[in-house]
């Protein structure tokens, strides 16, 4: 059996009380792309929140291409990892954030570059080039001295998504990676995502476009206050839902497919 | 009785005196008050109560206290726990620990202007909070801050007059001495308040220019927009 790129075991977050996360699993293959959709306020956003330790879970482990991250079990003991520990591992899980959250006082360029060199230590000349090859291929070779608000959309989302491939990570988390585009850069951002899964990146995408996740997803993951409701190859989630409450968002979702009410 | 200009040109050395400490025991205070004040403001960020308790209560008690009464106690106060030091180093040090309540609380504002997203993005990543205060916060919060840090540091380098009330000889110090000598108040502290006008006049250009030099970067930004730069360009013409 291989080591799957992130392994998420019992994850569980409570904010005040309201349950966020109940005791989450989810098994991400390397090379997979897998989707999680569902209504809004299901608690997708705060699991790749806590996926990256950026929202401490409360319960729950993490392991990032078989290294746990953030609590590891030594013995019988649950150890948590120190603020270093969790630093060094950060890079290996790539989020693009929903709002992008891009540096404005850098360059598309800097931008790519100052991560590799602050936090992986590693050369500027070097990281410079990796960068500037890396937004090539992202088609920006023109937009590299730019600061990100000289940037149009889906600009601004390739250097989000330069952003993080720079630090060469196991897998990558989406944040609803079109939901703040017009809608005719849509279809270019999940072009993109296209390519990147072709590369055979690791991908967790949050998202709303049922298109894409059956076009592109290995696999579907439905979420429902704050649980993974229903998960599986994605055709099959799309096409026959078991889950009463998967053909209720579905139904929603899909103008298409016939609706079904809950 | 006549304005009479002999008694600068005769005492002229002791303002030069006292003003060119006023200028040290400034700078120094600064640069104390700032290190403090950004430590502090990091402090009162940080997660958990009790970082947050102990900084709040570090503003609070100094903002509380005119800064006489702060340089009182410190000075009074330093000889009972057995420690007998200079009174320019007291009142240098009192100065700095006053204006760092006020640096704190300026820092601490501007990183919570900034969308908490950005801290979150450099993290993500895998910056520690210092890289992340370093090459994502800090940049884009200085150029905010440093107006209102410039109005603090006028306000701090003429409080810093008070230190004449425990004999630092100073500018106001001398002021008084050379009064006491020739019992020409009004020539004295004339001649004194130009001179703390020429030291904060000179600092408020300083300021100025840094926060031009800080603006530049997003400035040039703008233009290369050519957008954004025919927006600019029209508000010229019009202005004309």
């Amino acid at each position: 059996m291989t080591i799957p790129a992130l392994k998420v075991s019992g994850l569980t977050k409570r904010f005040r009380g309201v349950t966020a996360l109940d005791s989450i699993y989810l098994d991400v293959a390397r090379g997979e792309v897998v989707t999680l959709i569902g209504p809004s306020g299901c608690g997708k956003s705060t699991l790749l929140r806590c996926l990256t330790w950026l929202e401490e879970p409360d319960d729950g482990f993490i392991e990032v291409g078989g290294r746990p991250f953030g609590r590891a079990v030594v013995g019988q003991v649950v150890h948590r990892q120190t603020r270093r520990e969790i630093d060094a591992l950060r890079p290996k899980i790539g989020l693009v954030f929903q709002n992008l959250n891009l540096w404005p006082h850098l360059s598309a360029l800097e931008n790519v570059a100052r991560g590799p060199v602050v936090v992986l230590g590693r050369k500027r000349a070097a990281v410079e080039a990796q960068a500037r090859t890396l937004l090539a291929r992202l088609g920006l070779e023109r937009q590299m001295d730019k600061h990100p608000h000289e940037l149009s959309g889906g600009q601004r989302q390739r250097v989000a998504i330069a952003r993080t491939l720079a630090m060469e990570p196991e897998l990558i988390l989406f944040d609803e990676p079109t939901s703040a585009l017009d809608p005719e850069l849509v279809g270019e951002v999940l072009g993109l995502l296209r390519e990147i899964a072709a590369t055979g990146m690791t991908m967790l995408v949050v998202t709303h476009e049922i298109g894409f996740a059956g076009g592109v997803a290995d696999r579907i993951a439905f979420m429902d206050q704050g649980r993974i409701v229903e998960t599986g190859p994605a055709r099959a989630v799309l096409d026959n839902p078991t889950d009463p409450r998967l053909r209720a968002f579905l139904g929603r979702v899909l103008p298409s497919s016939p609706r079904v009410t809950a | 009785m006549a304005f009479d200009p002999a008694i600068l040109v005769q005492y002229w050395p002791l303002f030069l005196q006292g003003a060119w400490l006023t200028i040290q025991i400034s700078v120094q205070a600064f640069l104390l008050g700032y290190t403090l004040g950004i430590a502090v403001a990091l402090l009162g960020l940080m997660p958990g109560r009790l970082p947050r308790l102990a900084a709040a209560s570090y503003v609070e008690v100094l903002r509380a206290i005119p800064f006489i009464i702060i340089l009182f106690v410190i000075y009074y106060g330093l000889p009972f726990s057995g420690l007998r030091l200079p009174a320019p180093l007291v009142g240098t040090v009192a100065l700095g620990l006053f204006a760092s309540a006020y640096y704190a609380e300026i820092v601490r504002a501007g990183i919570l202007a900034l969308p908490r997203g950005q801290f979150e993005s450099a993290r993500a990543i895998g910056m520690s909070p210092l890289q992340a205060m370093r090459h994502i916060v800090g940049p884009q919060v200085a150029r905010a801050i440093v107006p209102p840090s410039t109005n603090m540091t006028l306000t701090m380098i003429k409080e810093s007059a008070v230190l004449s009330s425990i004999t630092v000889p100073e500018l106001t110090y001398q002021g008084l001495v050379v009064q006491g000598n020739t019992f020409a108040p009004f020539e004295v502290f004339a001649a004194v308040t130009l001179i703390y006008w020429g030291i904060t006049l000179a600092v408020a250009g300083a300021a100025h220019r840094l926060e031009r030099r800080l603006g530049v970067a997003q400035a040039r930004s703008v233009s290369r927009n050519r957008l954004a730069a025919s927006y600019l360009l029209l508000e010229r013409e019009s202005a004309r």
